[in-house]
């Protein structure tokens, strides 16, 4: 049986929102990481096993795209037990969104989803 | 006196080959007749014997099939020279004109035949085309090949010849050409959806001698390519004809270019403003959770109208978005099997939401134990979001909205009713055009008049209708269809649930998010 999820590492360069995310997410008893660019990101995803990452596009130093490819893209999946949803207010072409859309367990527009209904998307990825 | 129905040119053939049937039948059984009659003249044949008999009609049915056949072989160039007559001279037909192509009659003379009568058509549409132009020069000179090689290359015009076989013969200077590894050439632009050049010629080789067709707005490269360049491709087809099609491609993107970077410059400034509308919504969620024990009544509605204005401005720049998505042929929607009950629970509490802060009752009744529909979720929810922003708009403080759903033969349609202002019939047909706004909505209502545009744009998307019923000071019942999923099951799944093989005029849509979006 999978766990549920309790840790979360949350890979978001805007304070505002990144904040956002976190005070809601402990609020909701969570254990949540947060890192600001995508070389922090990924080196923090590969060294500490989280249940979940929300991973933003639109990142400083690399990309969301090239972080999950790195973590999942490979022959290898590096995060067999992590859990990752996208969120990004960037309308991708349709080719590298269905590729993250492949990788990854749920895929967000982050001006429809307030923190209320990520909490509900996060409690469905558990069951 | 009976009147005698004047008859057409695709009748006299299956007539004459009754007839000539007929007459081969009867003439083989008088034949076969004096056959016995001879042989029991001469030879004294016992008449009684069966095996006489048997050998009469064996050789009768033999003839008969023989005849026939060589009827039909002989028949032959009669029949596609009058085949070629009959699609020249425009009747109602559905067999293939001849191709004079064709290895059966390569170099037997009836080619040329076959050729002749096209060229008849086509000198005759050249007669009437010069009889409406009267000032045309009969004298053409005809410059030397080599000159009008050069002339052509120094035009902006695109021109390509295909022959029979759909290979290019000739292309110009201007013309958007490809060449694959083995330096054949190909042509290079990008038709959108169905509506293609290959598409229209298997058409034209079923249906017709001639014809022509124009295409508007093909690119030569996908959208964020560089040095894209648009243009407008007429095509003529001549069928049998050495050159049988000819392509000439005007190069327009010097017009159309300039509304592809506003639309561009449209969807980013939407981005942009996708940043801000995040932190609004989200800090108002965090705030009206956590203020909810300390503020009063009065400061909670505040909130709450706070909530359901950037609600609202989230869903207009998702119109905006979708509709220069869809403006530059880059809207698509992702069909999955759905329950519309379990699509309008993402948006019922910003629905009620909405309509309470705004003083209408929100009615909503839609059975869960309807068949479930194919559908795009973002999409859709977007569409009952419209149109009830719509209805909430166009109502008067205090008045119902009823939101039903019910099954109408394959399809489920829901309906969408208020009992507002209402329209006159001569406003409802432009309603679902782009910036469109009612008499009395540019003075009363403020809007952008892309919401019904988009809306019906969606709906259409996934094979449905959208349309409305209204009264002038009584109210408007806005309807759309979706497909039950059940009967559309298999044509989905065969393109790999994209909705093209729905949309027979599909127009190059690219997938939409297809897991929850909200």
């Amino acid at each position: 049986m999978l766990m549920p999820i309790k840790t979360i590492l949350v890979i978001e360069d805007d304070r505002f929102i990144g904040e956002m995310y976190v005070r809601s997410l402990m609020k909701a008893g969570y254990s949540v990481d947060w890192v600001v660019d995508g070389n922090d990101g990924l080196i923090t995803a590969r060294n500490k096993s989280y249940d979940l990452i929300l991973l933003d596009v639109m990142l400083p130093e690399k990309r969301g795209t090239e972080i999950l490819s790195a973590l999942r893209g490979g022959k290898e999946d590096l995060i067999p037990n992590t859990k990752v949803i996208v969120l990004t207010n960037f309308e991708q072409d349709d080719k590298s969104r269905a590729e993250m859309q492949q990788h990854a367990d749920a895929y967000l527009i982050k001006a429809e989803i307030t923190p209320k209904k990520l909490i509900e998307v996060i409690r469905q990825l558990d069951n | 006196m009976a009147i005698k129905t004047q008859k057409l040119i695709r009748d006299f053939l299956p007539a004459f080959r009754r007839k000539t049937f007929l007459k081969i039948i009867l003439l083989q059984i008088v034949s076969a007749l004096a056959v016995a009659g001879i042989l029991f003249g001469l030879l004294e044949l016992n008449l009684a014997d069966m095996r006489l008999w048997i050998i009469v009609a064996i050789i009768s049915a033999i003839s008969i099939i023989i005849n026939i056949i060589l009827t039909k072989i002989a028949a032959r160039p009669a029949k596609d020279l009058l085949a070629a007559t009959i699609h020249i001279s425009g009747e109602l037909t559905d067999s293939t004109p001849p191709n004079p192509n064709d290895k059966y009659y390569a170099g037997t003379g009836l080619d040329r035949a076959l050729q002749s009568i096209y060229d008849i058509a086509g000198a005759k549409s050249e007669v009437e085309a010069s009889t409406n132009n009267p000032t045309d020069q009969p004298t053409v000179v005809v410059p030397s090949s080599d000159k009008l090689k050069s002339a052509l290359d120094t035009t902006t015009c695109g021109f390509v010849v295909l022959d029979n076989k759909r290979k290019i013969t000739f292309y110009n200077k201007a013309a958007p050409i490809h060449f694959d590894s083995e330096n054949t050439p190909s042509l290079n632009v990008i038709f959108n959806g169905s509506d293609t050049l290959d598409a229209w010629l298997n058409d034209c080789e079923q249906h017709a001698v001639h014809a022509e067709h124009t295409w508007t707005r093909i690119p030569d490269k996908l959208a964020d390519e560089e040095d894209r360049r648009l243009f407008d491709v007429i095509a003529s087809y001549d069928k049998g004809s050495a050159n049988e099609v000819v392509l000439t491609l005007v190069d327009r993107t010097a017009v159309y270019s300039v509304s592809e970077q506003e639309l561009d410059f449209i969807a980013f400034a939407a981005h942009e403003l996708r940043g801000p509308i995040t932190v609004i919504r989200g800090y108002l969620d965090v705030l009206s959770d956590e203020l909810d024990d300390v503020l009063a009544e009065d400061q909670k509605e505040l909130f709450r109208r706070l909530t359901v204005s950037a609600n609202r401005l989230s869903g207009y720049i998702n119109n905006i978005l979708n509709t220069s998505r869809y403006d530059r042929r880059h809207l698509s929607v992702h069909l999955n099997e759905d329950k519309l009950s379990d699509i309008y629970d993402m948006i019922t509490d910003d629905m009620q939401l909405r309509a309470h802060s705004q003083n209408r009752m929100l009615n909503v009744n839609i059975p869960s134990d309807l068949p479930t529909v194919a559908a795009d979720r973002a999409s859709i929810s977007e569409v009952l979001g419209n149109l009830i922003d719509n209805a909430i708009k166009y109502s008067n403080e205090g008045g119902v909205i009823n939101v039903t759903a019910g099954v109408k033969s394959d399809f489920v349609e829901v309906s969408v009713q208020d009992f507002g202002i209402g329209m006159p019939g001569n406003v409802v047909s432009n309603l679902f055009q782009k910036f469109y706004r009612s008499h009395r909505s540019r003075e009363t209502v403020a809007g952008t008049g892309i919401g019904l545009y988009i809306s019906k744009a969606i709906v259409e998307s996934h094979g449905g209708n959208i349309g409305v019923r209204s009264e002038d000071g009584k109210g408007s019942v806005f309807t759309f269809t979706l497909p039950i999923y059940a009967t559309i099951a298999a044509k989905l799944q065969a393109g790999n649930n994209s909705n093209e093989a729905l949309i027979s005029q599909g127009k190059g849509w690219i997938k939409n998010h297809d897991m929850y979006r909200s």
